[in-house]
């Protein structure tokens, strides 16, 4: 056999044993095997001195050329082995994506808090402060500074605990508007606050009352203030809580800390005005009260009423809460059953 | 109060329905809703009983022939023991609809037909209560002839049609038919038009079988009395008693009728004496004595000297601005009457009403304010309508016992300021015509307004008040939307809020649920947990015993939430509140509000599930998200945790004080057995957390450092040591003796048991150094351990293994 033929010989067997191989293995013995320094090739072209010269070219090309192409047979039997390897893992490998999760929980923050962080956030972007007050509070501050005197028949609109002749439970967040008027410096510009805390009445608690509950006052003393601002604010406020398409109205009302006083209504964000049941068949839903502070209000806090005007509102967060999410029962927000709390995650 | 429609058209057009002026009213003035009364009633005629014969099988039923306007009388069986031939009553014929669904059908009674009923008031929706006391166990018989077979409604009130309008204390003006007359007449553009009342001339003489006396004139400016004499007390016309009893208000006779109908018509209480019965010729208003004792029907009133009274020598004939005594009430019997027209002090008759449990009509009128530019008109009133029918032979004139002449409230306004506060840019002439629309006599001088504001309009003093009623009365509907357009400002949190804020997101990022409890707490609550050793603050007149302490800590409500949530079978509890407690330093009234952060864990903290296995909470657990809050306090402090067993509801092993610079700012630890068991709860672990305390601490300052570029090398030491010895004592030693290159000190191994000598534990610690500017040596490590070996041994007798 010519050392031509023996090449070529070699060639074939070589390509047929590489695709006939079953594991990686096999493919390096091959190639040790084949091309190998002691490998038949390396054996064959050792017969080289017995070929003319001229000859001599062809045949070394022809041997680079067997060598290539059982180097690339293997390269191509060992790559698709690789690839049934890999393609076996991976079948191994499939998992359930259906069964539960590992659970990374993060804890619910109280609908209470989240309905008042909601409002606190939006008068934060109007430039408001937002300040603290007293649960236990004088009643030079609950009453008297918001031009209620003893014996006033609006203070029987609401019941208090008292803890001492002049000390009580704060009955309304509007308590600290006295506070806040005396520490601002109104030189540095118009006093802008919000104030939600706890505030405490002489109630029997049942599903629509509670001795306990939240309230935010908002205050702001300069020297425009008008009852179309206090429109402009409220009317804001209503679209952030209860969506772009409300409405505001305000209806007259009596507070004896502010004149004019107003109650606000909201359009029924359930029907959109049309009636239903969540707004008692009217369209609308009362939200807030307000008005702007009462003269005798700004006096007693050393501020003159024909140079200034305030405007005041008080919002009840459970009662946002309640018509928002419709809770029907106030005293589930102080039961704290986690499945409760737990329903409201991430709502604001 | 109820407005109706059919008495205030005597004063105004009323061209609008209830519903629709019920909501305007509502929008310009006052919170109304409309009433209709007996919108079901149908088939309701007067009835004529022309013979009224016994029932062959009945006793107490009569077979009664009555004419209802058609061409027979038609049968009707009847069982009222007050009917009788000639009365004119309320027919309900067949097919009539009474109030609750009931309907009337022909049918036969004990084998007599009967084709309808003959009614009592109650039956046709007259309140039992308030009709009059003569018909309450019988059919209702009119007074006067009445044509038969027409409907009755109207005779009786029955479908009148009303606005009920519910007001705030200042707009008490409203509280009579005249007022109510002038605000809806305002809301409408309408001027209301009354008539004065007039007394026959001749009738009118002076003279008085009286002396009035008031002692108090601060507290009655008005004290008037009409003496009526040789007075006819019978009943009073039905148009009366009509409009009465559609106030549940019982007509009674013509003179307490009369009284009483003035109180509705101008706001003004009336109250009527019977001359004849009282004790003296003296009637005098002056504070009762203690032990004073005042008549009443049910039962007596013991009074004191705070109560205000009207008296007689010694006998007290009423309370002033509230009620009369039964002693000298009219009667049918009266003769003489004493008609009192006054104006009571409200914060008096407020006090003495509530102290009696007597809030009435009467006294809710004087504790709002009433009118007392009409005090002498209504007197004139209530005279004229109890001599309507001719019933009176002498009147006297007005006996005085105090009287203020009552004038306008002048108000100074400027248009400019109204318009400003508004934020509105009405014209002068605008502005004027809503005031005058009011009934407000209105002067203008340029900018400046001068406004005299009739005596019913008490509430009104000042500019503001204008304000008011200019925007209302303009429309609040026509306000344009702005916001304030002042100076700049910064809005946020205060800094304290802001750490709070932290603290409580640190919580939640671990999985915590957030709660809000009550402050007002049970005696028992406070109680179990004073950790800050605080004197209790104590409501003076709680709710219930459930809320009468403010609370001192946090934990309670904690546990009660954990026992409601384990009781419905929510067992792992992870939990924390962010609020105040009330902390009240001995010898002061008022308790210091300091900010608390607290939590408790129940159960499990990893739950039991397929891939992993349930994991308890354990004091480790909770330590770790104490270490987390003060991480994010951002403190330059030390924070050390020193076991204590001085809380009786805490575990005395499993509890610890946490310290920042030696002082206690909060605690950790496990719920004390016997207290769990005592709430019924599993395994819980709590913390809480001063934070005013942490927000008073210095704020770390940090500095940025660039990751190490040179390796650390650590050693481990493992060390045999007494169990009384903390790991914290340990760590302290090993930083103290490590050199300025330990970096980390951490334990890896706790045992204790089995392999190891009695009472002593095995411990593990990791000690990693680090040089950030030069790669450390073994030697450098070496000497540094080795002073750290030396250190242990020699303080706590460890053996080194
Ligand atoms: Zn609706």
């Amino acid at each position: 056999m010519s050392l031509n033929d023996t090449l070529k010989n070699l060639r074939e067997n070589g390509i047929d044993e590489a695709k006939r191989a079953q594991r990686l293995q096999e493919l390096n013995d091959l190639r040790v095997n084949l091309l190998g320094k002691k490998g038949p090739i390396t054996k064959a072209l050792r017969g080289m001195k017995d070929v003319p010269a001229e000859e001599r070219p062809e045949i070394g090309t022809l041997a680079n050329n067997v060598k290539n192409d059982i180097q690339a047979a293997i390269e191509e039997k060992m790559d698709e082995l690789n690839k049934a390897i890999v393609a076996k893992k991976l079948a191994e490998e499939k998992i359930d994506v259906t069964l539960p999760a590992t659970k990374q929980v993060q804890g619910t923050k109280h609908i209470l808090n989240q309905t008042i962080e909601d409002i606190e956030q939006f008068f934060i972007g109007l430039g408001y402060e937002v300040a603290g007050g007293y649960e236990v509070e004088e009643d030079h501050y609950n009453f008297e500074r918001l031009n209620i005197p003893k014996n006033h028949p609006a203070r029987d609109m609401q019941d208090t605990f008292y803890l001492s002749d002049e000390l009580l439970m704060r009955t309304q967040t509007s308590a600290q508007e006295g506070r806040d008027m005396e520490a601002h410096d109104f030189t540095k510009g118009p006093l802008k606050m919000i104030s939600p805390g706890v505030v405490y009445r002489r109630d029997d608690d049942d599903a629509t009352h509670s001795h306990q509950f939240h309230q935010i006052e908002g205050l702001v003393v300069d020297k425009n203030i008008s009852m179309a601002d206090l429109k402009g604010t409220l009317d804001a406020l209503c679209r952030h809580v209860f969506g772009p398409d409300r409405e505001i109205r305000f209806r007259p009302s009596f507070f004896p800390f502010t004149e004019p006083s107003v109650e606000v209504d909201v359009s029924c964000f359930n029907c959109g005005g049309e009636g239903c049941r969540i707004c008692k068949y009217t369209g609308w839903i009362e939200v807030l009260g307000a008005g702007l502070t009462h003269p005798n209000v700004l006096k007693m806090s050393g501020i003159d009423p024909n140079e200034y005007s305030g405007m005041a509102f008080g919002l009840g967060p459970e009662r946002f809460a309640m018509l928002k999410y419709g809770v029907n029962d106030i005293r589930d927000f102080y039961l704290n059953d986690v499945r409760f709390l737990e329903q409201f995650k991430g709502v604001n | 109060m109820k407005i109706s429609t059919n008495w205030l058209k005597e004063y105004i057009p009323v061209n609008h329905t209830v519903e629709e002026m019920a909501n305007k009213i509502s929008l310009t003035g006052i919170e109304s809703g409309p009433v209709k009364l007996g919108e079901e009633l149908t088939g309701l005629v007067v009835g004529h009983i022309t013979s009224v014969e016994p029932h062959p099988d009945s006793d107490h039923l009569k077979v009664c022939k009555v004419d209802v306007g058609e061409a027979e009388d038609i049968q009707i069986v009847c069982g009222a023991p007050n009917v009788a031939a000639d009365q004119y009553v309320i027919v309900a014929m067949h097919g009539a609809h009474l109030p609750n669904g009931v309907r009337i059908k022909r049918g036969k009674l004990r084998g007599q037909e009967s084709n309808g009923m003959i009614c009592g008031l109650d039956e046709v929706g007259v309140p039992a209560k308030y009709m009059p006391e003569e018909f309450e166990n019988g059919i209702y018989v009119f007074d006067e002839p009445q044509k038969p077979g027409e409907a009755v409604y109207d005779l009786l009130g029955l479908k009148d049609q009303m606005i009920d309008i519910d007001i705030t204390p200042n707009r008490a003006d409203t509280l009579g038919m005249r007022g109510a007359a002038w605000e809806i007449g305002a809301t409408y553009d309408e001027k209301p038009s009354f008539t004065e009342p007039k007394l026959i001339n001749d009738k009118v003489k002076e003279f008085s079988d009286i002396d009035v006396a008031v002692e108090n004139k601060d507290l009655v400016p008005d004290y008037l009395i009409r003496e009526l004499k040789d007075v006819k007390v019978g009943k009073s016309p039905l148009w009366m008693q009509r409009r009465l009893w559609n106030q549940n208000i019982r007509p009674v006779n013509s003179v307490i009728d009369a009284a009483n109908y003035v109180m509705i018509e101008y706001g003004q209480p009336i109250q009527a004496y019977d001359l004849d019965k009282l004790e003296s010729n003296q009637l005098t208003v002056k504070f009762a004595e203690n032990g004073d004792k005042l008549n009443l029907s049910d039962n007596d009133k013991v009074l004191d000297q705070n109560d205000l009274v009207v008296s007689s020598g010694n006998q007290i004939i009423g309370l002033a601005g509230i009620i009369s005594s039964d002693v000298a009430k009219v009667d049918e019997n009266t003769t003489n009457v004493l008609l009192e027209a006054g104006v009571f002090d409200g914060a008096h008759v407020r006090k003495t009403a509530q102290r009696h449990d007597l809030r009435n009509d009467a006294s809710n009128r004087f504790e709002k304010g009433v009118d007392n530019g009409i005090v002498t008109e209504a007197l004139t009133r209530a005279t004229q309508l109890v001599d309507q029918t001719d019933s009176v032979k002498e009147i006297s004139e007005t006996i005085i016992g105090s009287y203020i002449e009552a004038k306008p409230t002048i108000i100074k306004g400027s248009v400019s300021h109204i318009n400003h506060l508004m934020g509105l840019e009405l014209t002068t002439e605008k502005m004027v015509g809503i005031l005058e629309r009011l009934g407000f006599n209105v002067e203008v001088d340029g900018d400046n307004l001068t406004v005299s504001v009739p005596t019913r309009r008490w509430d009104m003093s000042i500019e503001a008040d204008l304000v008011e009623e200019v925007n209302r009365i303009y429309g609040y509907a026509n306000l344009p939307n702005t916001l304030p357009a002042g100076m700049e400002t910064r809005g946020g949190y205060s800094p304290k809020r802001e750490l709070n804020n932290k603290l409580r997101n640190v919580l939640l990022g671990a999985g915590m649920d957030e709660v809000i409890n009550y402050s007002l707490l049970n005696k028992k609550e406070v109680d179990d947990f004073n950790a800050i050793d605080t004197e209790y603050t104590k409501l003076l007149h709680p709710m219930t015993e459930d809320h009468e302490y403010l609370r001192s800590s946090l934990i309670p409500g904690l546990v009660r939430n954990i026992a409601y949530n384990q009781a419905r079978k929510n067992a792992d509890i992870s939990i924390f509140e962010q609020a105040r407690i009330f902390d009240r330093p001995t010898g002061q009234d008022r308790p210091n509000e300091v900010e608390y952060i607290s939590g408790a864990v129940s159960g499990n903290v990893v739950s039991d599930s397929w891939n992993t296995k349930a994991q308890k909470v354990d004091f480790y657990y909770v330590k770790g998200l104490v270490e987390e809050l003060l991480n994010n306090v951002n403190a330059d402090s030390d924070f050390t945790f020193v076991a204590t067993d001085e809380y009786s509801n805490l575990h005395p092993g499993q509890t610890a004080k946490i310290l920042a610079n030696e002082q206690v700012i909060g605690l950790v630890g496990k719920l004390h057995p016997n207290y769990q068991k005592a709430h019924s709860i599993d395994d819980t672990f709590v913390f809480e957390l001063n934070v005013d305390l942490l927000f008073n601490l210095n704020k770390k300052s940090v500095q940025a450092q660039s990751a190490p570029k040179y390796p650390s090398i650590s050693r481990d030491l493992a060390i045999l040591v007494d169990k009384t010895v903390e790991n914290g004592q340990i760590i302290a030693d090993i930083y103290n003796n490590g050199g300025k290159y330990l970096k980390d000190v951490n334990i890896f191994d706790v045992y204790e048991g089995k392999n190891i000598k009695p009472s002593h534990k095995s411990l593990g610690y990791h000690l990693e150094f680090l040089n950030p500017d030069d790669t450390l040596t073994d030697d450098e490590v070496e000497k540094a351990f080795s002073l750290v070996k030396d250190s242990l041994v020699q303080k706590f007798n460890v053996e080194i293994r």
